[in-house]
């Protein structure tokens, strides 16, 4: 694969198929691990190697992996590395297998892991495959960033590190004065607020983007259409002469 | 024949992926369960010192089986002497354990020696899907004595129903230990 088609394959997940924000997938977790940076960032690393890994063996397998069992044999595999990675995250990061409780285990039916598995990796080669993984491993972590950053902006008037990832030390940064902080946001119903308003806001610059496009091409139009009456005046000039 | 032959094809390939899972997990199993075990009794010391104050020892660590109790208690699956530095015995605390379709949790559960009354909680494993709110609106409540014991609210009905019975069994195990 050439070096801007690696990019493309690598930069599709973040931006144009982001699969949490263009997809709308993997969305309950979106909503449940996002009430602080932290935890968002542990779920969407947890997510992310799980993704890689799970997208690497379905491509290296998928010409001895027969037609009719290839949904079981994703799924155990997916399984697989969920399950492998729940234990090494409640062996040596304790704190975030706590503050992720069941939404690990979860990641096994998380649409986006089985749908790489099933729309790319079975038909691409293991680099492309690693590469899309990573990408749609990226935009999804990214977008639970996001989610995060405002969620626990207004919920707790800053951020905190080193609650989950305890090898950081701990630190506190406030932004916002106690009594101007907001709790609901820290709230399921606050991260569907969020989700919500983070949506809106894409769909409205995608439409501003798409409205330009479509006035750039009416404009493209009716220039070359004052070009042509423009010559076929000159045309009738020159007769009339 | 030829199905026949697509369909031993198809289970044997399911077979080897299944047991190279096996595999996999039971090589992850022998990396993590010691330090596993050891963030567990961490976490259960830690609990103590949350009911008990900083102080708090286990003393003596007994195992829940059949014959402990006269009543078998299907949740209750340790408990735990507790004492000072001094060695003054503090009270018991039980480690109650249950599970239901939303995940697994784990809570230990004090009891004062002198009035034999409830003394606190504290969560050792919580994975169900409303963890936060099981700590927030319930335990940190009931340790500051603001909220009552039996009014369990931890988001879901579900998720409520069986934290009261791990408490009711807790409590009922702790009454009969007083009698003995």
């Amino acid at each position: 694969m050439a070096k801007g088609k690696t990019k493309q394959n690598f930069l599709k997940g973040i931006v144009i198929e982001n699969p949490l924000f263009v997809s709308i997938l993997g969305t309950c977790p979106a909503l449940a691990t996002t009430k602080t940076l932290e935890a968002a960032l542990g779920m969407g690393i947890l997510f992310t190697i799980v993704l890689v890994c799970s997208n690497m063996l379905v491509s290296l397998l998928r010409k001895l992996i027969p037609e009719e069992i290839r949904t079981p044999a994703y799924i155990v595999i997916i399984a697989t590395f969920v399950t492998i990675v729940k234990m090494l995250t409640n062996a040596f990061l304790p704190e975030l297998y706590s503050s992720l409780g069941v939404f690990i285990s979860l990641i096994v039916v998380n649409c986006i892991v089985l749908g790489r598995a099933e729309a790319y990796a079975s038909k691409n080669k293991v680099f492309d495959s690693l590469i899309d993984a990573l990408g749609m491993g990226v935009g999804y972590t990214l977008a639970l960033l996001s989610m995060a950053f405002f969620r626990e902006l207004l919920g707790t008037g800053g951020f905190t590190i080193g609650q989950i990832f305890t090898f950081i030390p701990k630190a506190k940064l406030t932004i916002i004065p106690a009594p101007y902080t907001i709790s609901l946001f820290s709230n399921p119903v606050g991260a569907f607020i969020v989700f919500g308003l983070i949506l809106a806001v894409l769909a409205f610059i995608k439409n501003r983007k798409d409205e330009y496009k479509a006035y750039l091409v009416k404009q493209e139009k009716i220039k070359k259409q004052q070009e042509a009456l423009a010559a076929q005046q000159a045309n009738t000039d020159g007769g009339n002469k | 024949m030829a199905s026949k032959k697509k369909y031993i094809v198809a289970s044997v390939t399911l077979g080897v992926i299944a047991m190279a899972s096996g595999l996999l997990i039971g090589g992850a199993n022998i990396i993590t369960k010691d330090s596993i075990k050891k963030n567990q009794e961490k976490k259960i010391a830690s609990g103590i010192s949350e009911i008990y104050g900083k102080n708090a020892l286990i003393s003596k660590k007994i195992d829940v089986k059949a014959d402990t109790f006269a009543n078998v208690y299907k949740t209750v699956e340790q408990y735990y002497e507790v004492s000072d530095k001094d060695n003054n015995k503090q009270g018991y605390a039980f480690r109650t354990n249950g599970s239901n379709a939303y995940g697994k949790i784990t809570l230990i559960v004090g009891f004062d020696e002198t009035t034999h009354a409830f003394k606190g909680i504290s969560i050792v494993v919580d994975e169900q899907t409303y963890n936060t709110t099981l700590e927030d609106n319930y335990i940190s409540l009931v340790n500051k004595g603001e909220r009552d014991v039996d009014d369990v609210k931890c988001g879901a009905t579900f998720g409520a129903k069986l934290v009261k019975e791990m408490i009711n069994e807790a409590t009922s195990a702790a009454e009969e230990l007083w009698k003995e």
